[in-house]
Parts: C-alpha cells; sequence; structure tokens
C-alpha cells in the first residue's frame, strides 16, 4: 500500500531513542498531572472541610442536596474494572520501543491486506498520517489508552464514569477502524476463533454499557439484550463458520493446511516461550488430522451457546457462560496465541472481552437488581444549567472522591497524547525525525562554497557569484538514475512548496553527477520527468565533462561509472549554501526509503535549513 | 418510548445477522466476472542477437533474483571476423528495463535503455568502433517500447522508436552521430489503425519498426484481420501496405510481426500466425516496397512459445522456443536463407538465452546462469554444440534498489 508506512526499519535507533525519550518525559508530565489534580484536591478540602465531608457543599445552601448516588452493580463493575485493565494494559504494548514505526507496516498493512480496496485506502490515510509523526502518534495511542484505562478503573459512579465509557466506544472505533480494519469483517475468512469482529469492537460495545444512564443499571432488560445480542452474534458465526468453502473444514487440502491450522501454524512460528508454541503446534497438528471434527465443534459449541444466550433464561445461560467462557480461554490460548505474543501485538485480541461481555450480561441478568433511591430525582437539581453551575464549584472537586479525582487526572493524560497528535496532524509536513534517522543530523558549518561556471537546463549560464543573495540548497544528481535521484528531486520541489513566499529568495539548484549521460537534453528530460520544468527557481546545471568534474573534486562528490549496466555511483550530499555564497550546512541526502513520509521529511529538514538563514539574513 | 414487542426485537437482530453474515459471505465470493479482454498482442522477447558490419551482437538478461532490480541486460559483440565475444555493455545507466539495440546498414549501433523504476523516458547510447567507446545522446523523452525492433537506425542516422504510449517517433535529421536528436511523431497507432491500411489490417498495436535500404520508414504490428501482415510503408506522407502477400494456409490466421529489422539491400520480417496452440512462425524476406517478398515455410509452434528470435547475416533468421515445436521436434530452429526451410538444430545447451547465427553459417547458443555467460558454438555441418567461451560479468547486485 502506497504511503501506509515510512519504511523505515522499526527498529530504527534514532526512531526507538526518540520515541523512548517522548514517553518518558510525557509520563513525567502525567505524573505531574495527577499530582496537581490531587494536590488541587487536597488543599480544597483542607479549605472547605464541610465540603470535604459530603455532599451539599461547605454552606450545606450552595448545591442541592443530593441523595447518595446508587451503588453500582456488579455486572457494570465487571465491565469497567475489566475493560479498564485492558485499555491500560493495550496502552502498555503500544509503549514497545518498535511501535512508533513498526505500526503501521507490522499491524496495520497486514491486518488490511486481505480487505477490499476501499478499506485499504481508508486504512492507507491512517497509516499514512501516522507515518508522517509516527513519535506522536505513538505516543498519543499510548496515553490516551492509559487514560480511558485509568478512566474507567477509577471513576465508578456518575457523569464522568458514565463518559468514560463514551470516550472508551470513540476511541475504540477509531481503532477497530483503522487499526483493525473494521475489525476484518469485510476480509474473506470471517471467523469468530481469530476474533471478528475485532476486539475493538467488543470495547465499544462494552464502552456502550458503560455509558448507560443509571436507570439501566437496575433493569434486567439491560442483561437481556446483552446476551440476546451475543446471542445472534455466536449464531452467525456459527454460520460463518459451517459455511462451506471457506477452507474451515478441512483440517489439510491439497498438502497444504486447512485455514485454521494454518492460521495456528503461522501464529505458533512467531516468537513466544517454547511452551506456548507447544501447545500450538500440538494443536496445529490435532487440526490437522481432525479438521472435521473441531470445525464441527465449533459450529456446534457456537450455535448451542449462542441459543441458550438468546433465551436469557437463567438456568439455560449459567451452562452455556461456563461453557462460553472455557471456550473462549481454550480460543485464546490455542489459536489466538494470548493476541499479543510475537510481532508486535497491540492487544490481547478479542476472547477476554468477550468473556467480560457475557460475563456481564449474566450478571445484569441473574443478580436482583440495585434497589432504587428515593428521591433521588427530587434531589438533583431542577435544570441541566443549575448542575452545570453546581458541578463548576470549587466544593464539587473538594467533596468528589478520590476516583473521580484519578478520573479527572486521565482525562489530562488522554488531553497528554491527544493534543500533541492533533497538533502535528495539522501540519501536512512529515517529522524531519525520518530524515535524521536516515541520513543522521548534519553540524553546522561555515566555509566559501567553491565557485563554479556551469549551464542550466535552458542553456543560461549559472555561476555561484549569480546567485549571491539567496540561499542555495545545493545538491547533485544523476539524470538517468531509476532509484534515489528522483526522490531526491521531488524532496527539492517538496521543500520548494514548503518554502510558500520565501521560495523566491531560494534557488533549488542541482548539478549533474553522471561523467556519461550530462548533456543538456539529459537535463531537460529529467526535469520533465520530475514535473521541474515549470518550477522559477529550480536549475539543472551541467557542462563539459572538465568542468564538471572539477565542481564534483571541489565538493567533494565521487561519480563512479559502475560496470555492466549498473547505475553509476556517486554521492548524495546536499549542500546549504547562505546569502553570502558560504556553505553553513552539509545533509547526507540519501533519500532511504522514498516513501511519501520519507520524502515529506527531507523536504521539512531543507526548508527548516534555508528558513533557518533567511531568518538570519 | 414505545416499549418493542419480544419477538419484533429479536426479528431485528436476525436481521442484523442476517446482514452481516451477507457482508461476511459477500467478501468470501469469487469478484464478478468481467468482459473479457482482448488476447494480448504476442510479443517477442528482448533476449536477441543482430548482425551489423560491425559484428553480431546479443542481448541477454543475466544476474537475476526474485527482484526484477538484478536483472541486469548485457551487450556482447563477436566483431566480424573474430571468434570470441566482448562484453560491450554501454556504461552510466542502470539498464535493468531492458536493452534494444538497432543497427545500420553502416558500421554504427544504437543502444537504447529501456526505463525502469522511476526512470521515465529513454537514455540512448551509440558506439562506432565495436563497442569499446560509446557516446551518449539525446535521450527519447517516452519510454521505448519493450520489443527488440522498437529502435530503427536509418543509413543516413534517423532513428525511428516505438513508445510505450503508442507512438512512432522519428529523430529529425541526421544527427544521430552529432548526440544531439530531437524527436518528432511520425505516426501514432490510432492514427495508422484509421487509414485505409490500418483499417484492412485491424492494426491492434504495433510491434517493431524499420527502415527499408532505401531510407523508408517502415512500422509493423499485429492484425485482427485474418490473413493481412501489418507492415506500413511511409510513402509521400501515406502510409500503404507493404507486408507479404500469405500462403492460402495461413489465410485465416491473425498475423502479428514480431521483428522486423532491415540488414544491408534485405528487410527481413519475422512473424507469427495464428495464436495459442495453433500459431505458427514464419519469416519473410524482401529488398524493399515494390520487391517480391519471399517467405518460409510456417513453423509449428504447438505449446511452445518464442523466447528468442535472431537476425543474423544474410537473412538468417534463428528462433529459441520454451519447448519443443511440432515441426522440428526441438527447441531451436534456424532458416539459414530467404524462403529455405526451417532447420532443427541439436538441444540447445542448458540456460541459452539466445541464438546468434554467425556468417560462416555457425551458431552460438548464448546460455546465461546469474553472471555468467556460456558460448556454444555448433559450427555449420555439426550435430552438437561445443563450448567455445565462457565470460564473466561482473554485476552488481543491489546496485539499481
Amino acid at each position: 500500500m502506497p504511503g501506509m508506512n515510512s519504511g523505515l526499519n522499526i527498529d530504527d535507533p534514532t526512531v526507538v531513542a526518540a520515541f523512548k525519550t517522548a514517553l518518558v518525559h510525557q509520563g513525567l508530565i502525567a505524573l505531574l498531572i495527577f499530582f496537581t489534580v490531587g494536590l488541587a484536591w487536597l488543599t480544597l478540602r483542607a479549605w472547605l472541610p464541610a465540603a470535604a465531608d459530603g455532599p451539599g457543599g461547605a454552606d450545606g445552601q450552595a448545591a442541592a442536596p443530593a441523595a447518595p448516588a446508587p451503588a453500582e452493580p456488579a455486572w457494570r463493575q465487571v465491565l469497567r474494572i475489566g475493560f479498564g485493565v485492558i485499555w491500560l494494559f493495550d496502552g502498555i504494548l503500544q509503549a514497545q520501543p518498535k511501535m512508533a514505526v513498526g505500526l503501521p507496516s507490522q499491524v496495520i498493512e497486514p491486518t488490511a491486506a486481505s480487505s477490499p480496496h476501499w478499506v485499504q485506502d481508508v486504512v492507507n490515510w491512517a497509516g499514512t498520517n501516522w507515518s508522517y509523526h509516527p513519535m506522536q502518534a505513538g505516543a498519543a495511542a499510548v496515553w490516551i489508552q492509559v487514560g480511558i484505562g485509568v478512566w474507567l478503573l477509577a471513576a465508578a459512579r456518575g457523569p464522568l464514569s458514565r463518559l468514560g465509557g463514551l470516550v472508551s466506544v470513540g476511541w475504540g472505533l477509531v481503532v477497530w477502524v483503522f487499526g483493525e480494519s473494521f475489525g476484518g469483517i469485510f476480509a474473506p475468512g470471517l471467523t469468530w476463533l481469530f476474533g471478528a469482529p475485532g476486539a475493538a469492537g467488543v470495547y465499544c460495545v462494552a464502552g456502550v454499557a458503560i455509558a448507560l444512564p443509571e436507570r439501566a443499571w437496575r433493569s434486567r432488560q439491560t442483561g437481556r439484550i446483552m446476551l440476546a445480542g451475543l446471542g445472534v452474534f455466536l449464531l452467525g458465526m456459527a454460520v460463518l463458520q459451517a459455511w462451506p468453502g471457506r477452507g474451515f473444514w478441512p483440517g489439510t487440502g491439497h498438502g497444504q493446511p486447512g485455514t485454521l491450522a494454518g492460521m495456528t501454524a503461522s501464529m505458533a512460528s512467531t516468537p513466544q516461550p517454547h511452551v506456548l508454541s507447544a501447545w500450538i503446534t500440538a494443536f496445529t497438528g490435532f487440526d490437522e488430522a481432525h479438521g472435521f471434527a473441531v470445525n464441527l465443534f465449533a459450529v456446534i459449541a457456537l450455535t448451542v451457546i449462542g441459543a441458550a444466550f438468546l433465551t436469557a433464561r437463567p438456568r439455560l445461560i449459567r451452562p452455556a457462560l461456563v461453557a462460553f467462557i472455557v471456550l473462549c480461554l481454550a480460543d485464546w490460548v490455542l489459536i489466538e496465541d494470548f493476541g499479543f505474543l510475537g510481532g508486535l501485538g497491540t492487544d490481547p485480541n478479542s476472547m477476554i472481552p468477550f468473556a467480560l461481555l457475557a460475563t456481564a450480561g449474566y450478571l445484569a441478568v441473574t443478580r436482583a437488581p440495585v434497589a432504587e433511591q428515593a428521591g433521588e430525582a427530587a434531589a438533583r437539581p431542577a435544570s441541566r444549567r443549575q448542575r452545570l453551575l453546581a458541578a463548576t464549584r470549587p466544593q464539587v472537586l473538594a467533596s468528589a472522591s478520590i476516583g473521580s479525582v484519578a478520573g479527572l487526572g486521565a482525562i489530562g493524560v488522554i488531553i497528554l497524547g491527544a493534543a500533541p497528535m492533533a497538533a502535528a496532524q495539522a501540519s501536512p509536513v512529515a517529522d524531519t525525525i525520518l530524515a535524521q534517522a536516515i541520513d543522521g543530523s548534519s553540524a553546522a558549518l561555515n566555509y566559501s562554497a567553491p565557485s563554479f561556471s556551469l549551464t542550466d537546463q535552458r542553456g543560461h549560464g549559472v555561476t555561484l557569484k549569480s546567485l549571491r543573495g539567496k540561499v542555495v540548497l545545493l545538491t547533485f544528481l544523476d539524470p538517468v538514475c531509476t532509484s534515489d535521484c528522483p526522490l531526491e528531486a521531488q524532496e527539492m520541489r517538496q521543500a520548494g512548496q514548503l518554502l510558500g513566499a520565501e521560495d523566491r529568495h531560494v534557488e533549488l539548484v542541482a548539478i549533474v553527477a553522471n561523467p556519461v549521460d550530462y548533456q543538456a537534453g539529459y537535463t531537460r528530460a529529467f526535469d520533465q520527468q520530475e514535473g521541474l520544468a515549470g518550477v522559477p527557481n529550480w536549475l539543472y546545471l551541467t557542462g563539459s565533462l572538465p568542468q564538471l568534474q572539477r565542481v564534483w573534486g571541489d565538493y567533494g562528490i565521487a561519480a563512479q561509472i559502475e560496470p555492466a549496466g549498473a547505475m553509476i555511483g556517486h554521492s548524495e550530499v546536499a549542500y546549504v549554501i547562505d546569502a553570502r555564497g558560504r556553505v553553513r550546512q552539509e545533509m547526507n541526502f540519501d533519500p532511504g526509503p522514498g516513501t511519501t513520509a520519507t520524502k515529506s521529511s527531507f523536504a521539512a529538514e531543507l526548508t527548516d535549513a534555508a528558513e533557518h538563514l533567511l531568518s538570519q539574513s | 418510548m414505545p416499549v418493542m414487542r419480544r419477538t419484533a426485537r429479536r426479528a431485528g437482530l436476525a436481521a442484523v445477522a442476517a446482514g452481516f453474515l451477507a457482508a461476511g459471505c459477500a467478501s468470501a465470493a469469487p469478484a464478478a466476472r468481467t468482459a473479457a479482454a482482448p488476447a494480448p498482442v504476442p510479443a517477442s522477447p528482448m533476449d536477441t542477437a543482430v548482425t551489423t558490419a560491425d559484428g553480431t551482437w546479443a542481448v541477454a538478461v543475466m544476474g537475476g533474483s526474485a527482484a526484477q532490480d538484478n536483472d541486469f541486460w548485457q551487450l556482447f559483440v563477436r566483431p566480424a571476423g573474430a571468434a570470441a565475444w566482448k562484453l560491450v555493455t554501454p556504461p552510466g545507466t542502470a539498464d535493468n528495463g531492458g536493452l534494444i539495440v538497432a543497427g545500420g546498414s553502416g558500421s554504427g549501433l544504437i543502444t537504447a535503455f529501456r526505463p525502469s523504476q522511476l526512470l521515465t523516458y529513454t537514455p540512448l547510447s551509440r558506439t562506432d568502433d565495436g563497442g569499446r567507446a560509446w557516446s551518449a545522446l539525446s535521450p527519447l523523452d517516452a519510454a521505448l517500447a519493450s520489443a527488440p525492433g522498437a529502435l530503427a537506425l536509418q543509413p543516413a542516422g534517423r532513428l525511428l522508436a516505438l513508445t510505450t504510449r503508442g507512438t512512432a517517433e522519428q529523430s529529425t535529421g541526421g544527427q544521430a552521430e552529432a548526440g544531439s536528436l530531437t524527436w518528432t511523431t511520425l505516426a501514432t497507432t490510432r492514427a495508422l489503425a484509421a487509414t485505409p491500411a490500418g483499417r484492412r489490417c485491424g492494426l491492434a498495436g504495433l510491434t517493431a519498426a524499420a527502415y527499408t535500404p532505401a531510407g523508408q520508414p517502415l512500422l509493423a504490428g499485429a492484425c485482427t484481420r485474418a490473413g493481412t501482415v501489418g507492415i506500413f510503408a511511409q510513402q509521400g506522407g501515406t502510409w500503404t501496405p507493404a507486408g507479404p502477400p500469405l500462403p492460402a494456409s495461413l489465410a485465416g490466421q491473425a498475423i502479428t510481426v514480431l521483428r522486423l529489422a532491415t540488414t544491408g539491400n534485405q528487410t527481413v520480417a519475422l512473424l507469427q500466425a495464428g495464436r495459442g496452440s495453433a500459431a505458427r512462425l514464419l519469416a519473410a524476406w524482401t529488398a524493399g516496397p515494390g520487391s517480391r517478398w519471399t517467405t518460409s515455410p510456417p513453423l509449428r509452434l504447438g505449446r511452445a512459445a518464442l523466447a528468442s528470435a535472431s537476425l543474423g547475416p544474410a537473412g538468417t533468421v534463428a528462433v529459441l522456443t520454451t519447448g519443443a515445436v511440432l515441426t522440428t521436434g526441438g527447441r531451436a530452429a534456424l532458416l539459414t536463407a530467404p524462403g529455405a526451410a526451417w532447420r532443427a538444430l541439436p538441444a540447445v545447451p542448458p540456460g541459452t538465452a539466445t541464438l546468434a547465427p554467425g556468417a560462416a553459417g555457425e551458431t552460438d547458443a548464448l546460455a546465461v546462469h546469474r553472471g555468467t555467460l556460456a558460448v556454444w558454438r555448433l559450427p555449420a555441418a555439426a550435430t552438437a554444440w561445443t563450448r567455445a567461451q565462457t565470460i564473466t560479468v561482473p554485476i552488481l547486485y543491489g546496485s539499481s534498489n
């Protein structure tokens, strides 16, 4: 998929180090956020002891007296705590050093590969955005997920708790669409056994349940709906599992493992403790030998459990729940390989979320509803405006529980991750760290640039002296190069575009770096190829071979003829020359993988260098 | 809010499930059938050999791996009167996209580098000393077509090139020696197909370009109308049919011109009649428009496909196929003179990329294994190939990545 990833090695030490540093810095800020919120809470409690003692405010009159909030039902606790822990765990997984560069290429792209083109287009858009700003995107994913996790764990009741559920739904949708390619529901081979319809989809369902108003907490109907929905889903999955021709019935075919065995075999080959891979390998062998029986068992289990959930009868759903949890755990260990082992795991996959959802549904149906708090409605402020006013009073924070305070801190952590990412997204230019990861940083220089007298693509003579008064971005390009030079030319062109109006103070200059094909016809053909013919401040210079060789020598450029049909080997360097004709920066200019992200990053690096000099002149 | 009845609710859930199932099943279903695309025009592979006054030139792809970027095309020459081959690949440009050569009736050879990767135009080089020294010509500002006959050199120095965008470009003046070329569009496939000659042929695409011994441009292509050979000569600004009449046995076959070249005072064409297992090859020779064509008997390909076609001295044509052909039973066959019958050659050595007919009636088989070229020689009356030479080519793997 073009543009999907930065093309950098996921272990790239520059990016990994920068990602770790960013996380440490932001982690310290996160701690500071919690400390500040906590300190404010303690201070207010000290100043407003009456408020701290209970609801009603310091004066007992300021806020309308509120009845004790209803106790949180067990089913909601299961969802809130369970998914809070999962979000927290997912956030920690996002902090893996390889994640900043690796997520688009190692996670998103393979997931989307089998989906239709329109899904790939959607996912590609997100992957490209991520690859433009890997630091900000990687850190945002960490802090948003950690924040949601802490939020759900800390805020047990009240609007803040429900809002946590909604935020979980929102971010879950983002992950489901862009990270999981809509949970793979549009890809062939959809099966519950592999995690359909995507773990984040289950997070969303749980988030909706957590966000339900308190009156829904007391109704068995909530549980019935949850179980019925799950039941219908499982029945549908059973039909898909049984559908002929999808490769699940045979253990092997034409000497190749069947769909399920092929999947588990690939899971077993990922890096993980031997004992785990041994289990999966054993299961793979069993499935290859008894593929029909394994699939028949899966179909029957899904059908029976789904039908039992659909009845919502406690005597049926109790054994069904036990069976479902056992099935989920077995699938999680033997098929999903715990979801996060091997490669770049981002979550524990869907089985634990499914088990939590089913357990919550069961508890909602079977546990006695929480007794309604008499007079609760009457105790509330009369209007939304009054409630809002009351909520903004210092007394409210003073009287808040420690959980709510931690929830507020979690919101701060989410903003800590989301705000830099949002700011980065506002820029269409990739982070310069990609260029630095490829070619390293350049040192500041200050020496007189060697002079030259050459001819541009239009046949006009050009000397370095004639360019005085302008910043010169100078590089050396082979006009018949098939790989790097066209990319470098695009980077120069993009740099010119990024400079905007400042462009008129900058000359983009390339000198031919080919001792064979150096004639003006080649510079013109190259300009045509790269769309540079109409760029007013683009100069592609050439001359006689002795003239060129002198310039190459002065600038330390090697341009070597290679044998047997190989390209000219030449140095890839860019010089940044100030308006007085002095070299101020020398950059390695190997374009690396030449993805849209790296091209943009190099263009940004050139632009920064030119703008720096322009600001000094 | 009205309470939803249980049955209605379950029906709703079932509908959602059905929709979900439909999505899952539909995505696994095979793609819808599309209208049948027209059959591709047969093409001649770019491994080849040609003869000029300087000697015999052979082009073969070497190196090789799963990555096309490690396929490097090489040019070898066996100078006139010499027994040994030399590596003379022109320097300065990555040639992963292929090399196409054009020689005139005199000395001199033009080599075009087909574009690859991010290069989209066609660099050109010229040698006048048998490949010892090369000089760059102004490039063709388009991608040269992927066919060994896509470039032709006029005795007066003009060049004629077929491009991937379906045009025939001709350099103006006779500046091929001077290095600076300007190009103008001589014809387009669409315009040529709209001429009376093109309509009669049902021209589907251009496959080869050449000049007559007198220097008139010739274009050739694939005809969709049976029994018509798509060779066109430009006379007085008009394109006229210039192909050979075919034997009655081929009257019902669609004809594609695979190769068209002029050596000395003779133009030779290699034709494919029919498609698939009914395909046959035949050659035709003429001294120019107005002169009679001589045709060879057809060579029935059967399940084999053309792997290489080479044009040697005095109208010699050698073909190499991917499998045994029906007419001769072997993979290599030779036409030693205009109108002659196909002669089966002994089983070619493994790795043979192309055949190079020599001036003394011998045939060389150029066999490739990664960076090594083995030359096997079959003298005129011999029945076995003899290893004559080995050339190690210093390929820079990975240099085009």
